[in-house]
């Protein structure tokens, strides 16, 4: 017996066709209104979305043995969403992508109006995402329902992977979706000595913030720095193709570069030059500095002498003349760690001291701070620091969608293709 | 121990591999301990230069792709054996012996400069764990894929070997655990350094490339399909994540991402 397109049961053929479908409406659409705004979903909009997605899933399950259900809720529909979120995000890795949609002006040129210049922010990504979180929900809860009146379908065992797996990602890319309509996000700068309080968005609004931050003192520490060959034509390290450096490590003295050998005969991590001579010294301007011998392997010739790389200062610089082509020079030392102390106000008069640092942020109400930037060309002279502040109020719903995901990760590496059913339906 | 000291420990320790994988071919059975003693032995060998390594590093040897490939040469031949152990398959010890070999061959020929510098935003506990569970899918999805071939190699005339399959199926499953473990791990560090979860980085883009071709084999297989078309899925997934891993510098989508440390 065969089976026309379009007659139920709906294969491969159909779900690819509902897949593109979907893509097409979307363009269709992208090229009408533009981007996807997600303010338009902000709160309480995402949350009445939220429930319309529920009602149409509890729907489903009340019709779930009408073909189309059976279909929603079943692999060659999951795979053709998948694949064509894949074709969709494949798409986003070979062109770069703009931070934030073009404005509709901007959005020249047909590619960019179809949405290729931000895809997650185009209709047919977002169409095609809210499709899959259909799907994904219906077929949890077909078989969350089927489990409750037949227990004997699958084992308990069976069903723990199946919902920890596609509950968390429901649950995850449900709050995700939302998350990206109500995540707020400004970056805010402060001098050392300063408080400030005004943060402004990507437009240049400001946003109404609930805290102020005193900037009490910004530190950075530094790595020893690496030395490396010079050409004197060039000026660029050598060998060009890869260049090689040597880093300046206490418990290894001596290295090779090209043809030299170099030991570090004496490494000062905080130094500063007076009359020519570098001296150990905790000033603020104080930079990393090192005596080397540097020794020809092949015609044995040697040469010693300080090298620094200047750090902030002009006059600090120095470098090695080896011979005629090259010399040795002194990298920028690279941020080891860098912190921020500061105090941070409420409305309600709290004044909260804490250290920021990088993987380390501070938690207020709602809001979380984080060591952003710094005066980099300053170093650790740096005056300033840069604050990211990041309010997400749905970061916990997501947190409790990657923790079930978690468990479902753990079954299939416990059970490996023991998640998998046993013989084959459909 | 630097990066100097690597081919005393790593020539030895692919030798002994390579003479447990050519053992585990021959046609005439030898004594299973000719083979696994042979195996352990390079694996030792080379987890005790990871580990003095680290040690001179004073930082996790994670950071660089040569330092990435040492871990990825490590679990291959870790995975192989372990395979080995469960299902018998000489082949894919030989294999997985000569892939670990030759990612080991890659940082001999172009060993990386010593350096000590760890940027702060690497500096977290997630960091370990992240990048060694990434590793480790990988490796199982090396694996995987390496099987799919021989499969399809199989099915040019033959019916699909239903014991294949179900290796395949085992390192698909468990592959993708890890990999959604290393997701996840990633997603809460970056929420820590970064202040988002997901933010589309194309290191992420690709993961989540990745992990959807992966998705599709799975659900392909859970309906038990066997055709060719499946049994391709594994080695396309496979180019997928070689290209975000190895090749996420060379994507013009990939400029300015957050995930290019060096
Ligand atoms: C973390 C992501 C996912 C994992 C690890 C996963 C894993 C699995 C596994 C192992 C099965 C077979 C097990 C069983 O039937 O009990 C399965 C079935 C299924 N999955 Fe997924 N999946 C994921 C995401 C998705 C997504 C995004 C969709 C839909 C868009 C989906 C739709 C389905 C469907 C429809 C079935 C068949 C269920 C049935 O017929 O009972 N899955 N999945």
């Amino acid at each position: 017996m065969t089976r026309r397109i379009w007659q139920f049961p709906w294969g491969y053929i159909e779900s690819a066709l509902f897949a593109t479908g979907i893509a097409a409406a979307g363009f269709a659409l992208q090229l009408t209104v533009g981007y996807f705004d997600f303010y338009l979903l902000h709160f309480p909009a995402n949350l009445v979305a939220l429930a319309l997605l529920l009602v149409l899933i509890a729907l489903a399950v009340r019709f779930e043995n009408t073909p189309f259900v059976r279909w929603l809720s079943g692999i060659p529909c999951a795979v053709a969403l998948i694949a064509a979120l894949l074709v969709l995000a494949l798409y986003m890795t070979l062109t770069p992508q703009l931070a934030h949609p073009p404005a509709p002006a901007a959005a020249a040129g047909l590619i960019a109006r179809l949405g290729f210049a931000r895809v997650t922010a185009s209709w047919p990504f977002v169409l095609l995402y809210a499709a899959t979180l259909l799907a994904l929900g219906v077929t949890v809860a077909r078989r969350v329902y089927d489990t409750s009146r037949h227990p004997s379908h699958h084992t308990p065992r069976h069903d723990f992977a199946f919902l920890c797996n596609h509950l968390g990602l429901w649950i995850l890319l449900a709050a995700a979706g939302c998350g990206a309509a109500d995540m707020q996000r400004a970056v805010m700068y402060v001098r050392e000595g300063e408080t400030e309080w005004r943060v402004f968005d990507r437009d240049g609004t400001a946003l109404p913030l609930p805290l102020a931050i005193e900037l009490k003192d910004f530190t950075l520490e530094e790595y020893p720095p690496k030395l490396a060959l010079i050409d004197r034509q060039t000026n660029t390290p050598q060998p060009e193709a890869a260049p090689a450096f040597l880093q300046i490590d206490p418990a290894r003295p001596r290295g090779r570069l090209g043809d030299w050998e170099i030991s570090i005969d004496e490494y000062l991590h905080e130094a500063v030059r007076i009359d020519g001579e570098f001296r150990a010294s905790p000033m603020p301007a104080s930079t990393p500095a090192a005596r080397v011998t540097a020794k020809n392997l092949v015609n044995g010739k040697t040469r010693r002498g300080w090298i620094c790389g200047g750090g902030n200062v002009l006059g600090f610089y120095a470098a090695l003349t080896l011979d005629e082509r090259h010399f040795l020079a002194m990298t920028e030392p690279e941020p080891k760690r860098y912190a921020s102390d500061i105090v941070a106000f409420t409305p309600s008069g709290e004044r909260i001291a804490a250290r920021l640092e990088v993987n380390k942020p501070l938690t207020i109400g709602g809001w979380t701070i984080y060591q952003y930037s710094y005066d980099t060309a300053a170093g650790k002279m740096s005056s300033y620091s840069g604050f990211e502040l990041v309010r997400d109020p749905w970061l916990l719903p997501a947190q409790i969608g990657m923790g079930i995901m978690a468990l479902g990760a753990l079954s299939l590496i416990g059970r490996g293709a023991g998640t998998q059913r046993a013989g084959t339906r459909q | 121990m630097t990066w100097d000291a690597f081919p005393f420990f790593a020539l030895p320790a692919a030798l002994c591999w390579l003479i447990a994988g050519l053992l585990a071919c021959r046609a005439r059975p030898v004594h299973r301990l000719a083979i696994e003693l042979p195996m352990l032995a390079g694996l030792v060998l080379f987890a005790a230069f990871i580990a003095a390594f680290w040690h001179t590093l004073a930082r996790p040897p994670l950071r660089t792709m040569g330092e990435t490939r040492l871990w990825y040469a490590f679990f291959l031949a870790a995975a192989g054996h372990l395979t080995w152990l469960r299902w018998r398959d000489g082949w894919l010890l030989l294999l997985t012996a000569v892939m670990a070999t030759a990612f080991a061959a890659v940082d001999m020929l172009d060993p990386e400069s010593h350096s000590i510098a760890l940027m702060p935003a690497l500096q977290s506990f997630f960091f370990v764990p992240h990048v060694v569970i990434y590793i480790l899918a990988y490796a199982l999805f090396g694996i995987a894929a390496f099987a799919a071939l021989a499969q399809l190699w199989r099915q040019r005339t033959q019916p699909a070997d239903t014991h294949l399959f179900a290796f395949m199926d085992e390192a698909a499953h468990i592959g993708f655990g890890f990999l959604v473990l290393g997701l996840l791990l990633g997603a809460v560090w970056a929420r820590e350094a970064w202040g988002h979860y997901w933010a589309w980085d194309p290191k992420e883009t690709l993961a989540f490339v990745t992990g959807a071709a992966y998705l599709i084999y799975i659900h392909l297989r859970a309906q038990g399909r066997t055709d060719k078309l499946v049994a391709w899925t594994l080695p396309v997934a496979f180019l997928l994540l070689l290209l975000g891993w190895l090749g996420t510098s060379l994507f013009p989508g990939a400029q300015g991402s957050l995930h290019l440390y060096s």
